[in-house]
């Protein structure tokens, strides 16, 4: 081969590897690019007034009178639209049957379509579902139902050959020369005055219980539940973790005993997680009744077992960076072994192990297949801290799969499944930066 | 004055006996609390298979490993697995072949090419992608992947195209040109030579243009049924397990020593055939155990397919159709546990846990099949 050639090879070579790390790089951006951007929609977002009344009445915030001054203007822009439809509901009544057929399907649709928009109609009766008594809260979404409002879909199969599409049509062709003919124009014109889209920050979203299945309000019973199944796996983790990995450094004699038992927690690192799932079912429920259904408990042992052996490595990784002269020190002195451990080598190791500590807090948090059959539950309450013994929870990773595949109105809470999604990322990529940082520092003062 | 020194250094029997029962029964607690692992290894077998075995006993093994009908609630019912093992064999090769090329460029990349300085900051981003959780790509699979696929999958394949083929088919033009011409070097003389150069770079180029022309056609012309198939869950599966093949081979790669690259370079070789004909072969084991590790977080990974990858318990037709939807081991103990949990003690139930142990057993072996390749490499290194 030439020489060039082979300078070429060689560059390409280098460019291979660029490539590639671009690609990894250009992966992490894509997908978290859209779960920040549109997860912030759940925070911050163009509020209407609907949404604003459902915070007054069902969280009891926000200033009940300047509310009520602005309701009073938004019934006024409001009054037209319902005026013009009790118009034509009088028109229709005085038409001959046979025309009437012909509108009462459209106009009933058109009246569900209004209903969805703005809610229901000044006078009726309060429907029992929370969801039924509010209009759009969000701008975004109220623009889709104004659309909805404004237009019909019909599927047209005249080709049988094709699949049907879908064709939108003006519902203003419908009701031409009726009194309804003017409704359409003002509902468009004047959307803003009806809603009165306003920017809103909900930073509550995170500490709000949800109303009526994640339709209103924010996600704090999956907060606190992955809150409680983190902080339950980490008190029984870390001191079996951290003592096993002092017995493997600092007591064991390499042998086939300590060489089996490492064996044993690398094969417990490769189990797949939801392995871990039926072994929680089968053992702590179903054998051990920890308690009678699923538990907060119950998820907690289960996901310690997890996360067991990361911590027990990097904590054996910590405790065996701690350079030999400060134990020898120790020895010089005159302090046993056991002294030597606690009172030199741990608190030296302690930043390393708390590293690690962080960074398996963050796996536990994540982790979802542990937990579908020993602790979640699709909808609940937030439980006070004695109701984790025996009581099931929701949690962040669970209730993202739970909204985004079983809920029954997936399209309609996007935003909650986006800003959910947001929250455990966050919160996990939080605790990542931590331990990213805490070992610099240590790598720092090693150095240094 | 001395007498009192001596009789604090040197402990009586009694005071001696007694701290060696302390420090028997301190480290025995220790071991005791350090073979909670060991103790979870077993129980996690044990009861595994408890639940396991009852299902063969009912079912029998050759329905379940050789029959493709899967269907668990129906009357009678059929527990055939044959298409869910495919399922998960399929998406994990995808995994492999996504992961495995990149993860071991990056990994040479990072040890190799990159100064301190920006290894420093690409060391990060390896974290990060290791940390999301597996809900949040399966969130991502669900919601935005898989529409996007359905809508314009053609178009992305087209380009995926592109963006693999193009730079590899530049490359060999280039190469096997230069080898060609080198060949005809000696028969043509003078001007003719630069001619010669031009219309043999010329035709190699053009051919391959026009071949990624054709591929990009076809692949355009691909409409794609369900965005929720075995492609989309292969190429974010393979996004997962790249992490781990990364930092694992980056040891590997590193572990190889300074020696043997300053002797390859003594001999004149470039960097690339230092590393492709030197680092590589000495850190192949490493490799292969990275590889190994970034499969087991493939296979055992959950959310993701169950998810994305459409759950129909059919092996595609053909085989390595990637575009339809598949169902997996993992996805099916996940999504049938919640209709089965009722029926504790039937077959239902039972076939879960048989499932479970397949993936048990299968990753205890690559597990220790990757310790031993690395404890026989590190003996071979001299480590």
């Amino acid at each position: 081969m030439r020489l060039e050639t082979r300078k070429l090879l060689d560059k390409a070579f280098s460019g291979l590897g660029l490539i590639a790390i671009a690609v990894m790089a250009t992966a992490l951006v894509l997908i978290l690019s859209p779960i920040i951007w549109r997860g912030s929609k759940a925070f911050v977002f163009k509020g209407t007034i609907e949404h604003r009344r459902v915070m007054l009445e069902q969280f009891n915030r926000g200033n009940p009178d300047r509310f009520n001054q602005e309701w009073v203007q938004v019934a006024k822009a409001r009054e037209p639209v319902y005026r013009m439809l009790a118009d034509f509901e009088a028109e229709m009544r005085e038409m001959p049957s046979s025309e009437r057929r012909e509108y009462r399907s459209a106009f009933k649709e058109l009246q569900e379509a209004v209903e969805i928009l703005l809610g229901p109609a000044p006078g009726e009766d309060i429907p029992v579902l929370i969801r039924k008594r509010y209009g759009q809260t969000r701008w975004d979404r109220t623009q889709i139902k104004l659309h909805e409002v404004l237009y019909s879909e019909e599927w047209d199969y005249s080709n049988p050959d094709a699949m049907g599409i879908l064709v939108e049509k003006p519902r203003l062709e419908q009701f031409m020369g009726t009194k309804l003919e003017p409704f359409f124009a003002y509902v468009e014109e004047h959307i803003d005055e009806i809603m009165r889209p306003k920017t809103t920050f909900y930073w509550q979203f995170i500490t709000d219980t949800s109303k009526d299945s994640h339709i209103f309000g924010g996600i704090w019973p999956e907060v606190l539940g992955t809150i409680y199944l983190t902080l339950g796996a980490m008190i029984f983790a870390i001191p079996m973790g951290v003592i096993a990995a002092i017995y493997l450094c600092e007591y064991a004699k390499e042998g086939r005993i300590v060489s089996f038992l490492r064996i044993c927690i690398s094969t417990l690192a490769g189990v797949p997680s939801i392995v871990f799932g039926l072994f929680g079912l089968a053992f702590f429920l179903n054998t051990m009744h920890v308690s009678d259904s699923r538990s907060v408990l119950a998820g907690s042992m289960t996901l310690s077992l997890l996360i067991l052996p990361t911590i027990i490595r990097s904590s054996e990784e910590a405790i065996l960076a701690v350079p030999r002269s400060y134990k020898e020190a120790a020895f010089g002195l005159g302090a046993g072994r056991w002294r030597t451990v606690l009172t030199v080598i741990l608190p030296a190791a302690l930043p390393g192990i708390l590293t690690g500590i962080v960074i398996s807090m963050g796996r536990a948090a994540g982790e979802t297949a542990p937990i579908i059959f020993t602790a979640a539950v699709s909808v609940g309450a937030p439980l006070k801290i004695w109701e984790t013994l025996n009581q099931p929870t929701p949690a962040l990773p669970w209730n993202i799969y739970n909204l985004c595949t079983e809920h029954e109105a997936v399209d309609e809470i996007r935003h909650v499944q986006y800003g959910m999604v947001l929250t455990l990322v966050a919160l996990v990529l939080l605790l990542n930066l931590f331990a990213i940082l805490m070992r610099a520092r240590i790598s720092k003062k090693l150095r240094g | 004055m001395t007498g009192n020194t001596s009789k604090s250094l040197v402990m009586s029997d009694a005071a001696s006996i007694r701290q060696r029962i302390g420090s028997w029964i301190g480290q025995g607690f220790l071991l005791l609390a350090t073979s909670l692992s060991a103790f979870a290894v077993f129980f996690i077998f044990y009861f595994i298979l408890k639940d396991a075995i009852p299902f063969f006993q009912l079912e029998g093994f050759k329905e379940f490993f050789a029959s493709k009908r899967w269907y668990p609630s129906g009357h009678p019912a059929e527990f055939g697995a044959l298409s869910i093992f495919v399922g998960t064999g399929l998406v994990t090769l995808g995994a492999i072949v996504v992961a495995v090329p990149l993860g071991i460029s990056a990994a040479v990349c990072l040890s190799d090419l990159l100064p301190f300085g920006i290894r420093q900051i690409v060391k990060p981003v390896i974290e990060i992608l290791a940390a999301i959780p597996s809900v949040a790509f399966g969130f991502f699979a669900l919601v935005v992947f898989a529409p996007l696929l359905q809508r314009s999958g053609g178009a992305i394949l087209a380009t995926g195209a592109w963006l693999v083929l193009g730079p590899i088919l530049a490359l060999l033009v280039v190469v096997g040109g230069d080898l060609l011409l080198e060949k005809m070097r000696n028969r043509i003389q003078g001007k003719k030579r630069y001619l010669a150069s031009v219309s043999v770079f010329g035709v190699l180029g053009l051919g391959s243009i026009l071949f990624l022309v054709f591929l990009s056609r076809r692949l355009g012309g691909i409409e794609i049924n369900s965005g929720t198939n075995a492609l989309n869950v292969s190429i974010i599966l393979g996004i997962m397990a790249l992490p781990t093949i990364v930092s694992v081979s980056e040891d590997a790669l590193q572990a190889a020593g300074r020696e043997l690259r300053e002797g390859s370079y003594a001999l004149g070789s470039t960097r690339a055939e230092t590393i492709l004909k030197a680092v590589i072969p000495a850190s192949v084991s490493g490799i292969l155990a990275a590889v190994i590790l970034g499969v087991m977080r493939a296979i055992g990974e959950t959310m993701v397919v169950w998810m994305a990858s459409g759950n129909a318990a059919r092996i595609p037709d053909p085989w390595y159709n990637v575009l339809q939807p598949i169902r997996t081991l993992t996805a099916t103990i996940a999504g049938d546990m919640g209709e089965a949990d009722h029926v504790t003690g039937s077959a239902r139930y039972h076939v879960l846990f048989a499932m479970a142990f397949c993936l048990l057993a299968f990753s205890f072996l690559m597990n220790l099949a990757s310790e031993l390749i690395v404890k026989r490499s590190r003996k071979k290194l001299g480590k």
